[in-house]
């Protein structure tokens, strides 16, 4: 009996050792994958950093009101962060990648959606970007179109005006993600439908006379009572 | 060559204005004669004018430049007989050249033996040849003509005691024309001259004729009357004949004298000629269509007659104030060359001695409807001297070469009438006949051509106008026609080059053949027919229809 | 370089049949066939009466007039096609007109009549407007005499106006133009002016037409264009101005042709701007002009309370383009009464140099800055009318000058901020 111990003891070593030799070269190739990632990923951080300096990409996004929103959450400026977070997805992308090399069932396939994702992701933040950069734009052309026209509480339209882009901006970048696709396009739709409604509603019931004299001020330029104490200014 | 025996003959002329003292001395004494003249007419002929009009030669004081008159019926003894006139009339006649002479109805001398008559007591026979009066105060809503040197139309007369009637100088006294027997005397002596075989006469101070109270005694259907009557018998004896009218007006009051084809034949259309000058210095037509749209129509045997220079100074009567003060500006700026109303310069320093602004100023001359008129010297390009006084400056003698005295005279240079010009521009060695006819492409050659087109067809002298207004007004357009024949004619007035499109649809299909070098030029077509031209370069071109 | 050329063909052949001119007028239109009228007319017999040699022609660029605009103008020339004018002429005047859009663009007006005048080799230009309702006669001579007798490359008229009347001007443009580039022009903006043949032509070589400005304000550049090149300028008395008032109502685009215009060439013009110290007059010729001073209803309450408004809701907006202690300093006037009401000389300047300098930065995007700065305007407006109310002309004369003063106190912080934000 005791032999038999020892000799399936031995056999169990012996498989263990050649189990653990069949896996040292792929944890080493990917302990290699991991730190050639991480070189990579520095290198890229510190190219885009210049890049992006070089264009002048914070006061894009200060344009964008981004700025100002990642000062709030005291998050780093918005070219560092890019930096750090392309850092990150591109050593991230290294690792996992070493990862697949330990054959690892199972994670293949994860680890496969998740480079098929990486594109939609860029493609959203690119979205998501430039939408933020659209609703600081029109929100504060309205604001300031609002307050020279002297029409009444000009800081619910500049609200109004963003919310409606930014919730927009959202809903595609949702779409794009393909996260609850359908699901924030409708609401997107019903929220925005309602708002007309109860504006074209407000504006035709409530506003009549307001709308009357809105329109006639905007096309029958002879009608200047409103503006016969307006000196001209040229 | 004979004559033509066309009774319009003046329509196709080309008339030479000479003053005989000027042209040509032949008995050494420094005044111009008829035999000098004589001498000289087959330059004239080579020249190719048909028509030779002379100043006054009569006997005369010279107190107004032979137009006070002494003898109607004879020659100055300065310029020759009698007899030296008809031989030069009848060798004028020979070389198919016709000769005007003047004829000063209104008024005589005071030196005539009629007037010496008329004043000599209130009963002599001849007392009512001429206009007296008591008093000085008929007549009084009539202009002073010579503002510079008269005060009143009325002059006392010292022998007859009484006032007599003169419209120009004071020693010019009015014949009256009221008496039926200084009409008959007038014509008995156009009849002398037209029996002589003269062709025509320029009848001056016409308007003045008859004086009536209450109006300002010009233009007066009396007046009109025995001009009607002269006529009638000029064209019952003598047919062929000429008169030609000087009265300085605006062509619509010049139209009476036209009458319905029975009174003149021919007048001067003075307003056109300063405008030419305006037009060429402004570069710009506007002065001249205007005035020529203003002009009448006149009956279709009378004819206007153009001219750019004459004896007398460049008139600016015809102008507006500030035409003349545009004139005075850019043609006289010295002012020296202005008298009375006018600037007294010839063509050529007129233009600066610009060739091509002279070949203008002809062209146009030649080529707009009227009978055109060459002032002795200006076919060479002769200069003035404006020192000498009066308008003495545009009488210089005629430079014949580049010797002695001009070859004008053999006399000595001091007993010339006048003396020649001298400078080294227009001075007559370089400025002459001799060496003009000897150079081809001469002034004098140059005028000899265009007049030798001018009458290679009658369109010009016979034929209506028609102006074209293309945008450009740099460019003066017109298209002459008779009959079948039409000539575009086309001057740019600027100093400038110049492109212009002429709307010449009306004559599509025709053929431009221009007519000094008979080239062809392309057809007339519906588009816009494109022409350039150089600085004051003008064409004319045949329309041919082939 | 095949470029397209912007004039027609028809145009051009019209341009080659007029030849050169010794005096061009530029007039460029938009349905204007009510005013017109008389201002051709005032136009021709001045040229008539004080130019009677000269080689003239009338450049009338219309924007698509669907009123016979065009019409009225060409009515006027005076040729030998015609004769039936009873105008006597010496020579023959031309008046011939483009249509350059279907809608007005007044930088590409100004570029046609320019064209023409080099093409024409124009001595001596003026552009008159269609709108000036009282043009009295001899405005175009006084335009034009300076530049064709004297010498001179530009002449901006000025105008006896009522005190309280183009404020823009007296408390913006002029002061900061003053300030900036030295010279005192009275009326940089303006639709009438006379320049010479030879500031058209430096003009149109500039690329002031392709720089995305979109030819706002083409006039005020004109300006400035001149006195950035040196060119004698001279300013001539006109008379009362009367214009219809099409041009200049709104507030914002008013702005954006002044205001705008003018910050957009600071940056180009930095080297020649920065070093010039103090101001100096330009010949002026002509009465002094005196304010006119009948009394005329300003709403107040609503200039305090559009200042107010905009100072509480452009919050945001403003903390990007001023300072903080500007921006204090408005807070602080917006809470005042409309008695106590005062927005000083000193304050609305740093206000105008920050928003200068907003501008050239591009903070946020420069058409709204320049919307920003429309309600605090109202509030400069409002402080001029009530320090000046019962002012006489003179006294009106000299707070303007003093605004000037304090313009040019107050460069050395321009150039500070300037440089600064870099």
């Amino acid at each position: 009996m005791r032999e038999m111990i020892i000799s399936e003891l031995s056999q169990a070593l012996y498989e263990l050792a050649r189990g653990f030799a069949h896996f040292l070269p792929r944890l080493i190739v990917m302990l290699i994958l991991t730190f050639v990632g991480w070189v990579i990923a520095y290198v890229l951080r510190v190219a885009l950093r210049s890049i992006l300096r070089l264009i002048k990409f914070d006061k894009l996004s200060e344009k964008a009101g981004a700025s100002q929103l990642l000062n709030k959450a005291a998050l780093p400026s918005a070219t560092e962060l890019l930096s750090q977070f392309v850092f990150w997805v591109a050593w991230l992308g290294f690792i996992l990648l070493g990862v697949s090399v330990l054959g690892i069932l199972g994670l293949q396939d994860q680890i496969a959606r998740f480079f098929l994702f990486l594109p939609r992701l860029f493609v959203a933040i690119f979205i998501m970007f430039f939408g933020m950069l659209a609703a600081s734009f029109f929100s504060r052309a309205a604001l300031l179109a609002a307050v020279n026209a002297n029409v009444p509480s000009p800081r619910v339209l500049n609200l109004a005006v963003r919310s409606i882009i930014i919730i927009f901006v959202l809903s595609i970048v949702f779409e794009e993600l393909g996260l609850a696709q359908h699901t924030m396009l409708i609401a997107f739709g019903i929220v925005f439908g309602a708002l007309m409604l109860g504006l074209a509603i407000a504006f035709g019931i409530g506003g009549r006379d307001m709308a009357q004299r809105f329109l006639e001020k905007r096309f029958v330029r002879e009608r200047k009572e409103e503006n016969e104490d307006e000196l001209s200014p040229l | 060559m004979p004559l033509n025996r066309d009774v319009l003959w003046y329509k196709d002329a080309i008339i030479y204005q000479v003053h005989v003292r000027t042209f040509h001395d032949s008995n050494g004494d420094g005044i111009g004669d008829f035999p000098g003249l004589e001498a000289k007419l087959d330059y004239l002929q080579e020249l190719g004018v048909s028509a030779i009009w002379l100043m006054p030669f009569f006997p005369s004081p010279l107190r107004d430049d032979g137009y006070d008159i002494a003898d109607y019926n004879a020659v100055h003894s300065s310029y020759g007989t009698l007899e030296d006139f008809r031989k030069f009339l009848q060798s004028a006649h020979d070389r198919g050249i016709r000769v005007i002479i003047e004829m000063v109805l209104n008024h005589t001398s005071d030196q005539h033996p009629w007037f010496q008559e008329s004043r000599s007591s209130q009963d002599n026979p001849r007392r009512d040849w001429y206009v007296w009066s008591d008093t000085n105060t008929r007549y009084k809503e009539a202009r002073i003509i010579f503002l510079d040197t008269e005060i009143s139309n009325w002059a006392w007369d010292p022998i007859s005691k009484s006032y007599y009637w003169h419209r120009f100088f004071s020693h010019q006294p009015d014949l009256n024309y009221d008496n039926p027997a200084v009409r008959e005397q007038m014509w008995n002596v156009m009849e002398f001259w037209l029996e002589m075989g003269v062709d025509a006469f320029r009848l001056d101070a016409v308007p003045y004729l008859v004086e009536r109270e209450g109006t300002n005694c010009e233009n007066l259907p009396e007046t009109h009357a025995v001009l009607k009557e002269l006529r009638r018998k000029l064209d019952e004896k003598f047919p062929g004949r000429m008169l030609l009218a000087e009265a300085n007006q605006w062509p619509a009051d010049l139209r009476p004298y036209f009458g319905d084809g029975d009174e003149f034949h021919m007048a001067f259309h003075f307003p056109l000629m300063p405008r030419m000058f305006m037009a060429v210095k402004l570069e710009d037509r506007k002065p001249i269509t205007e005035i020529l749209q203003q002009t009448p129509e006149i009956p279709t045997s009378c004819q206007w007659s153009l001219f750019l220079r004459n004896h007398d100074e460049l008139t600016l009567e015809m102008v507006t104030d500030m035409e003349r003060d545009y004139m005075y500006d850019t043609y006289a700026g010295n002012k020296t060359m202005r008298l009375n109303l006018g600037i007294r310069r010839r063509l050529a320093p007129l233009l600066d001695n610009d060739r091509r602004r002279i070949e203008l100023m002809n062209g146009m001359l030649m080529s707009l409807p009227g009978t055109p008129i060459i002032y002795y010297g200006d076919e060479i390009g002769m200069g003035d001297n404006i020192n000498l006084g009066d308008r003495n400056g545009v009488r210089t003698p005629m430079q014949w070469s580049g010797g002695r005295n001009g070859g004008f005279s053999t006399a000595d240079p001091e007993r010339l009438y006048a003396p020649l010009i001298q400078d080294p521009v227009y001075g007559y060695p370089a400025v002459n006949v001799l060496r003009q006819t000897e150079t081809e492409h001469s002034l004098f050659h140059w005028m000899r051509r265009i007049i030798a087109v001018r009458r290679s067809t009658g369109v010009f002298g016979r034929g209506s106008i028609e102006f074209l207004y293309p945008a450009s007004h740099r460019i003066l357009a017109y298209v002459r026609r008779l009959g079948n024949e039409a000539v575009l004619v086309v001057n740019n007035l600027a100093s400038t080059a110049q492109a212009v499109e002429l709307d010449l649809r009306q004559y599509k299909g025709n053929i431009l053949i221009e007519m000094s070098g008979k080239n062809i030029f392309p057809r007339v077509s519906d588009l816009p027919y494109l022409l350039t031209m150089g600085p004051y370069q003008f064409y004319w071109f045949r329309l041919r229809r082939i | 370089m095949a470029e397209e050329s912007f004039l027609t063909d028809d145009f051009l052949r019209q341009l080659i049949n007029v030849g050169e001119v010794d005096i061009l007028v530029g007039l460029p239109t938009h349905n204007n066939a009510k005013t017109v009228g008389s201002v051709v007319h005032t136009i021709q017999s001045d040229i008539l009466r004080c130019f009677p040699r000269e080689r003239a022609v009338i450049i009338n660029a219309d924007g698509g007039s669907r009123d016979g605009t065009p019409e009225l103008v060409t009515g006027v020339s005076i040729d030998d096609v015609r004769p039936a004018s009873n105008l006597y002429a010496l020579r023959t005047l031309h008046s011939i007109s483009t249509k350059y859009a279907t809608s007005p663009e007044n930088g590409v007006a100004l570029r046609t009549i320019l064209a023409a005048a080099e093409l024409l080799r124009a001595k001596a230009c003026v552009m008159m407007s269609p709108e000036s309702a009282n043009i009295e006669s001899e405005w175009l001579a006084k335009l034009l005499r300076p530049i064709y007798r004297d010498g001179f490359d530009l002449v901006t008229p000025t105008y006896r106006r009522h005190k309280f009347e183009g404020l823009l001007i007296t408390n913006l443009v002029y002061p900061m133009i003053r300030a900036l580039y030295g010279v005192r022009i009275r009326e940089a903006y303006t639709p009438e002016f006379g320049f010479s043949g030879r500031l058209g032509s430096q003009f149109l070589g500039q690329h002031v037409w392709n720089d995305g400005s979109g030819g706002d304000g083409v006039e005020l550049r004109f300006t400035l264009a001149a006195i950035m090149g040196g060119f004698r300028i001279g300013q001539s008395f006109l008379g009362g101005k009367d214009h219809i008032e099409r041009r200049g109502a709104d507030l914002v685009p008013a702005l954006r042709e002044t205001a705008g215009a003018l910050f957009s060439t600071l940056e180009a013009d930095f080297p020649l701007w920065s070093s010039v110290v103090g101001s100096k007059s330009v010949p002026t010729t002509g009465a002094d002009p005196k304010a006119l001073l009948e009394p005329v209803r300003v709403n107040r309450k609503r200039l305090r309370d559009m200042f107010s408004t905009g100072v509480a809701e452009l919050d945001s907006v403003f903390q990007s383009i001023l300072s903080p202690l500007t921006l204090a300093g408005l807070q602080r006037i917006a809470r005042l009464g409309e008695e106590e009401f005062h927005y000083p000389a000193e304050l609305w300047v740093r206000t105008v140099y920050e928003f200068a300098t907003a501008y050239q930065k591009s903070v946020i995007s420069r058409d709204h800055v320049i919307q920003a700065l429309a309600p605090l305007f109202r509030g400069r407006v409002l402080t001029f009318v009530i320090e000046n109310r019962n002012a006489s002309a003179d006294e009106v004369e000299s707070n303007i000058e003093g605004l000037c003063l304090e313009f040019e106190r107050l460069k050395p912080y321009l150039l500070q901020i300037w440089k600064s934000r870099e």
